[in-house]
């Protein structure tokens, strides 16, 4: 140990401390990796700030000491305005765009939770003969490209009746087997005697997995709710594939709006309707960011 | 204990919700495409005996109407009396346009003698996101009645027998157009329909057109010492490298990143994309090895910059911040352009034609509406709103509302006016006005099936390539670029 300290340069800060190179050097690395990821929000969230004028003439900070410009939070309301109003709840249509978006996110995540904890559990916990060929063939689905699946599934949602319905927005996606691997993953970190000291106990599978292994894998299972909440929120193809009215659509679809195909785009009202749309991932996020950074580090995920 | 029924009733909320969503209407699925007949016409009566016999007329002949209709009278005996249609409209209009864009077709559902209910619906933000949904809907069996579609958009989907030839219906007696309707349109826009690849099928049918026009800063022209705008390639590349002062951001040109641009280019010196009868790609001829070398040259010049495909609409913000001289865009970018300019740098502007060799040359830009493949009736319903939506007083209303071209002569006088009037246009008003003039110079890229990779062709394989190196063999890139572009064709021929 003592010659492996010795091999990393160091020098003497005149305070009499010694400086770890190899330290400073990460700490460089990170700080530069976190400004890169920082940067794309910031630019966002600024621009939605700004005047048109100012995006046009590429001024960076219009506003005091540098500037003389006012926040222009009245771009939001215009972005808000500018993607129409829905004439059957009288509401901006905004307002369907959020509500449809939180009942199939929150729907998804929900039934995702459910669906992937029992799949994980039996994969992980239960003495099923050929679980880990079932496991394989379950994982083998995730090699399938998902734009292959995207047309037989929208004529499967036609053939159901499903087309411009909730059911085609949240059913085909209640289960994940990205879900299923990540929680089976941390559920077989769970020691085999406490399934036994519970059977002792009188438990049976069910109370076992809602008492015992659950409250031991909140990292994994608010991880995977996290995930499936970015995933859903942010979707846009399928939605927009799926839905005929407008009332029907989802944020991420109402944001592609202000993309119009041709002349132009008023990217001050893009970037504020782009902030409303950041703000519910960003809120779920901090809610859950001790339990989510528990489990990346715990399930070996990245991001 | 708690905590499993909350997970339950979860459950059993999701259940419920998903159960009570709200009911679904049925899809229009395209029905068996069995030919219905119209009904025979009333039995001639008999000679009354006391009279002679009137000279016998030759009995009527029920017409048999095929699916879709082959001829204008097939079309001319569909009787929609009491079929009370509905016609689906997918297109990719913002939600203000589909508002005015329902406003106009409820006045037509309201007006209409045959009782047909048409609806719009936003199919997605681009032509690309209705292409895929089209895409999708057809293998579903579920198309919409009529979409948006550009000419290779609908030379696909034909080629998926979707789409139906419109000759029939246009040339109908009874629900068709009439010969001054037809001189009415401007011809260029109606022929930019005929699709070389079906014999001259009409796939689809125009209610609006843009044109990629050249945006000049007038005050960057005349400190460089011009006082009009060039109008051949030698002046006009001079001009753009005197403009040119990379130090200051300043640029000649900045040349957008896609194959239309390209397109263009080739146009106005007197090249094609595509073979007049469809046959073949030629975009190797003269003109395309001259616009790819000019482009080479002026990027390694530094007359132009580059404007990568991830900076979404960035030469008209360059151009609004009075850095770029010229930009080659659709002119249904006027608005932006006029934005962008008075809350940018506040300069004279102006649009003009590109420069040409001599035979003047412009790239019409503009979908058009195709109609699927349902049933007789429905097919004649959905031509029937295209035709209302092509009327005088809907494309006046379409163009001011979204500034691009209207189809009709006669509209022309009215757009003007409204946009003379409406104080945000400004001096942009004369400009679109000029427009009017240049139709009767457009062309179309390439109306064919398998059109969208060879664009992404031309883009990686020659304009990335001659961007990147100042050395790469044009003639060469080209020459392989139009082989594989046939390959593509050949792959997309009708079946």
């Amino acid at each position: 140990m003592a010659s492996e300290s010795s091999t990393i340069p160091t020098s003497v800060h005149p305070s009499g401390k010694q400086i770890d190179w190899v330290r400073a050097l990460i700490y460089v690395i990170l700080i530069v990796g976190a400004l890169a990821s920082a940067l794309p929000f910031l630019y966002m969230i600024m621009t939605s700030f700004k005047t048109y004028g100012d995006i046009i003439n590429n001024n960076f900070w219009p506003w005091p000491p540098f500037g003389d410009e006012a926040l222009q939070w009245q771009n939001y309301p215009d972005a808000i305005n500018n993607v129409g109003f829905d004439k059957a709840w009288q509401v901006p249509l905004v307002v369907r765009y959020f509500a449809n978006s939180i009942i199939v996110t929150v729907l998804g995540v929900v039934g995702i939770l459910l669906t992937s904890i029992f799949a994980a559990y039996a994969l992980a916990q239960m003495n099923l003969p050929g679980k880990n060929i079932i496991f394989i063939l379950i994982l083998a689905t995730l090699m399938i490209p998902p734009d292959l699946t995207l047309v037989p599934k929208v004529v499967m949602m036609f053939n159901f009746g499903w087309y411009n319905a909730y059911p085609a927005l949240i059913i085909p996606f209640l289960a994940s087997v990205f879900s299923i691997f990540l929680l089976r993953q941390f559920f077989m970190q769970i020691p085999k005697d406490l399934f036994d000291a519970a059977l002792i106990d009188g438990a049976g599978h069910l109370r076992y997995l809602f008492t015992i292994v659950l409250p031991l894998s909140k990292p994994a299972v608010v991880t995977t709710a996290l995930l499936n909440f970015i995933w859903s929120w942010d979707s846009f193809k399928w939605p927009l594939l799926v839905t005929r009215d407008s009332n029907m659509r989802v944020v991420a679809v109402g944001l592609q709006q202000f993309m119009a195909s041709e002349g132009g785009t008023k990217v001050q009202l893009l970037m504020a309707f782009a902030t409303l749309v950041v703000v519910p991932v960003l809120v779920f996020y901090f809610i859950t960011q001790k339990y989510f950074k528990e489990g990346v580090i715990t399930t070996g995920i990245k991001g | 204990m708690k905590k499993l029924f909350l997970l339950t009733a979860l459950v059993v909320l999701v259940v419920a919700l998903a159960a009570c969503a709200a009911p679904t209407p049925e899809p229009t699925k395209a029905p068996a495409p069995a030919p219905t007949t119209a009904p025979a016409t009333a039995p001639t009566k008999a000679p009354e005996p006391t009279k002679a016999p009137e000279p016998t007329k030759p009995a009527p002949t029920a017409v048999k109407i095929n699916n879709p209709p082959k001829t204008p009278e097939e079309v001319d005996a569909i009787d929609l009396t009491g079929k009370k249609v509905t016609v689906t409209y997918w297109h990719n209009r913002p939600q203000k346009d589909q508002d005015m864009l329902q406003s106009m077709l409820d006045e037509f559902n309201k007006t209409n003698p045959y009782g047909i209910t048409a609806k719009a619906e936003i199919g997605g933000a681009s032509y690309n996101d209705v292409y895929n949904k089209v895409n999708a809907a057809i293998q579903a069996g579920a198309p919409p009645d009529i979409s948006v579609a550009y000419q290779n958009q609908a030379a696909f989907y034909r080629n998926q027998g979707a789409v139906i030839d419109l000759n029939p219906f246009i040339k109908s007696k009874k629900y068709g157009l009439s010969e001054a309707d037809l001189k009415d349109y401007f011809q260029t826009f109606l022929a930019s329909d005929a699709n070389p690849q079906f014999k001259g099928e009409v796939l689809g049918f125009p209610t609006q057109r843009s044109m990629d026009v050249m945006y000049v800063n007038l005050d960057m022209l005349k400190k460089v010492g011009y006082d009009k705008i060039p109008t051949d390639w030698k002046t006009w590349e001079e001009a753009a490298c005197k403009a040119s002062d990379p130090a200051n951001k300043k640029y000649g040109w900045a040349f957008r990143h896609d194959a239309s641009n390209f397109a263009t280019l080739v146009f106005s010196r007197g090249g094609r994309i595509l073979a007049e009868d469809g046959s073949a790609y030629v975009f190797n001829s003269q003109a395309g090895i001259d616009a790819t070398s000019m482009i080479q040259r002026m990027i390694a010049n530094k007359c132009a910059v580059e404007i990568p495909t991830s900076e979404r609409y960035g030469e008209q913000n360059r151009f609004g911040a009075g850095e770029i001289l010229f930009v080659f865009a659709s002119s249904s970018g006027l608005p932006f352009y006029n934005e962008a300019v008075s809350k940018g740098a506040k300069f004279t502007w102006d649009i003009a034609m590109p420069p040409n060799t001599g035979k003047p040359a412009i790239n019409l830009y503009g979908a058009s509406i195709s109609v699927y493949k349902t049933t007789p009736e429905k097919e004649l319903a959905a031509w029937l709103v295209i035709k209302f939506l092509g009327q005088k007083e809907q494309t006046t209303r379409w163009a001011i509302q979204t500034g691009y071209l209207p189809v009709r002569q006669s509209a022309k006088a009215d757009v003007i006016a409204a946009f003379k009037k409406d104080k945000s246009w400004g001096p942009v008003a004369d400009s679109y006005a000029k427009m009017f003039d240049w139709a009767q110079y457009a062309m179309v890229e390439s109306p064919v099936a398998g059109y969208d990779p060879v664009r992404a062709l031309i883009d990686k394989d020659v304009m990335s390539k001659v961007l990147a190196d100042p050395k790469a063999d044009v003639k060469a890139l080209l020459d392989a670029a139009v082989k594989q572009a046939n390959a593509i064709l050949k792959e997309n021929a009708p079946k």
